[in-house]
């Protein structure tokens, strides 16, 4: 059974195309595998995407007049494009990135790369035992160790063991990239949700009486003047 | 539990604010109806978060009445009609309840537990009959927990772990039928039980202190005695990390639910609520108007 697309969107039928264009890349943001990266619910949000991806370009294709349909299913499909292409570069970084830093440690590199395979597939406690056998414990290890710690839920030390992991070896782009993905997600949240809520944001008595001032200052620079009484 | 899920009041709009009301209102009676009068005075605002919950993912309309009741003589009020969720969390109220005067009585040796627990009994007894799965669960993370805390665990982290589990276990309701919106929920209530263990655990440096009780914050950064406020200071940042880490999974997951209804209340309560909670507490004013009844 296939969903309603605006319903998908968050958007009431008949909505225009700039809506349902804005509403698309407002949950292509909050769904963005990126977010969802090393997270136990991945998978959800995938199909989520998918979804969203789906009813919009269904809704691009049929909601509108010829000449609309042209232009807009064009920019819809570049906009969907770039989005998959994106992941799809995003995949590659990955397992580049993989071979690349399995180099350095020879000798571990079958255990590193099983332990990755066992981090995606949500496997923690075999990714556990494996890294409690290696010998070898340089910045790889305890970046595999946060990222354990991390899907499990234990942010405080997942944090701490990525720490290391970057102090140990800063030059690695990948290491440095999940240290920054957590400082985001700490500060994004409380940024994004509480103080950004509009009613934070909405001019106060106190800023109305400054703007005033300020205005009246500068009408009384050019020689004018906006309020007579000061 | 420990109630400290709840709406940022100030944000919610009125209606919303009813429609809450309705449904704790409507938790306690069914906590009445199915066990009797006395364990209605356990029920907390956790529970009743979860009710919304998952009464939301349901696509059924909202029902209820305008009543008077026994707890408020004086003003008729709006009580959302009870289901199979508001059931539920009937049956967990009662069984962690029961735990936590259990814990009590076991750890202090007070008599008012005591008289709590047996008077819980009965009741505790038919909903273990109704839910024995997640009762042992329940009951193996519990002496998870207290197995951490004499051992001393100094890991804030591991210490989490078992009430975390636990909250999961709550969540991952059985009514539920679509499997990707328990899964969601599972993690929801991981990472949620993460936020109420740790924050209660900051909440309560200072009595811990008093009392020589456990506390994992103390134990993982290595409290000596010093002023406490210095301690508190000093440790703020990376609680503060942990606990809103913990909040934006909560949210990453509340985004993956399929809400059909109430998303007004329950954007309230996960956008807003729990980071005033969390701030009031990094403040030090977390026992401020405690109990503030709706």
């Amino acid at each position: 059974m296939k969903k309603n697309p605006y319903k998908v969107l968050g958007i009431k039928e008949g909505a225009s195309y700039d809506e349902i264009k804005r509403a698309y890349r407002e949950l292509v943001k909050k769904y963005h595998p990126d977010r969802y990266r090393d997270n136990p619910l991945s998978d959800l949000a995938e199909e989520k995407m998918r979804e969203i991806n789906e009813a919009y370009e269904y809704l691009m294709k049929n909601a509108g007049g010829a000449y609309q349909y042209q232009t807009e299913y064009e920019s819809a499909s570049e906009s969907s494009g770039s989005y998959k292409q994106q992941y799809q570069s995003q995949q590659q970084y990955k397992s580049g990135s993989q071979s690349s830093y399995g180099y350095q440690y020879a000798n571990d590199t079958e255990l590193e790369n099983m332990i990755r395979s066992y981090i995606n597939s949500g496997n923690l406690n075999e990714a556990q035992k494996l890294l409690d056998r290696m010998q070898n414990r340089g910045a790889a290890w305890y970046y595999l160790q946060g990222l354990v710690f991390l899907r499990r839920g234990w942010y405080d030390r997942g944090y701490s063991n990525i720490q290391k992991a970057v102090n140990m070896d800063p030059a690695n782009f990948e290491y440095r990239n999940a240290l920054n993905n957590l400082n985001q997600q700490y500060t994004g949240f409380r940024q994004n949700y509480y103080y950004g809520n509009s009613f934070r944001r909405d001019p106060d008595m106190c800023n109305l009486c400054v703007n005033l001032w300020c205005a009246d200052t500068l009408c009384e620079c050019m020689g004018g003047d906006l309020i007579s009484c000061c | 539990m420990f109630g400290y899920v709840e709406p940022d009041k100030p944000e919610l709009k009125i209606r919303e604010f009813d429609v809450f009301r309705g449904y704790y209102c409507s938790l306690c009676r069914t906590i009445g109806r199915l066990y009797g009068q006395v364990p209605r005075i356990s029920l907390n605002y956790d529970l009743t978060f979860l009710y919304v919950l998952l009464d939301s993912i349901d696509s059924g309309k909202i029902t209820g009445t305008i009543e008077r009741c026994l707890v408020h003589p004086t003003k008729k009020r709006f009580i959302i009609a009870s289901n199979s969720f508001a059931e539920y969390c009937a049956d967990m109220n009662i069984i962690l309840t029961y735990y936590n005067l259990k814990d009590k009585w076991q750890d202090k040796k007070s008599l008012a537990a005591y008289g709590g627990l047996a008077a819980l009994r009965g009741a505790f007894k038919k909903a273990r009959k109704k839910h024995p799965e997640k009762c042992d669960a329940i009951e193996k993370c519990l002496n998870k927990l207290s197995d951490l805390e004499k051992n001393g665990c100094d890991t804030v982290d591991e210490a989490a772990e078992p009430f975390a589990e636990l909250m999961r276990e709550l969540f991952e309701c059985g009514y539920i039928k679509d499997e990707g919106d328990k899964k969601a929920l599972g993690w929801m209530g991981y990472n949620l039980g993460r936020w109420i263990y740790i924050l209660d655990a900051y909440d309560d440096l200072e009595e811990d202190i008093k009392d020589k009780n456990y506390n994992p914050i103390l134990m993982q950064y290595d409290y000596n005695g010093d002023d406490i406020e210095t301690f508190r200071t000093s440790v703020r940042d990376a609680v503060n990390f942990n606990l809103t880490f913990s909040m934006s999974e909560v949210e990453k997951s509340y985004t993956l639910l399929n809400i059909e209804k109430n998303k007004g209340l329950i954007d309230n309560i996960i956008y807003s609520g729990l980071l005033a909670k969390t701030d009031k507490v990094l403040q030090g004013r977390g026992k401020e108007n405690e109990k503030e009844s709706i």
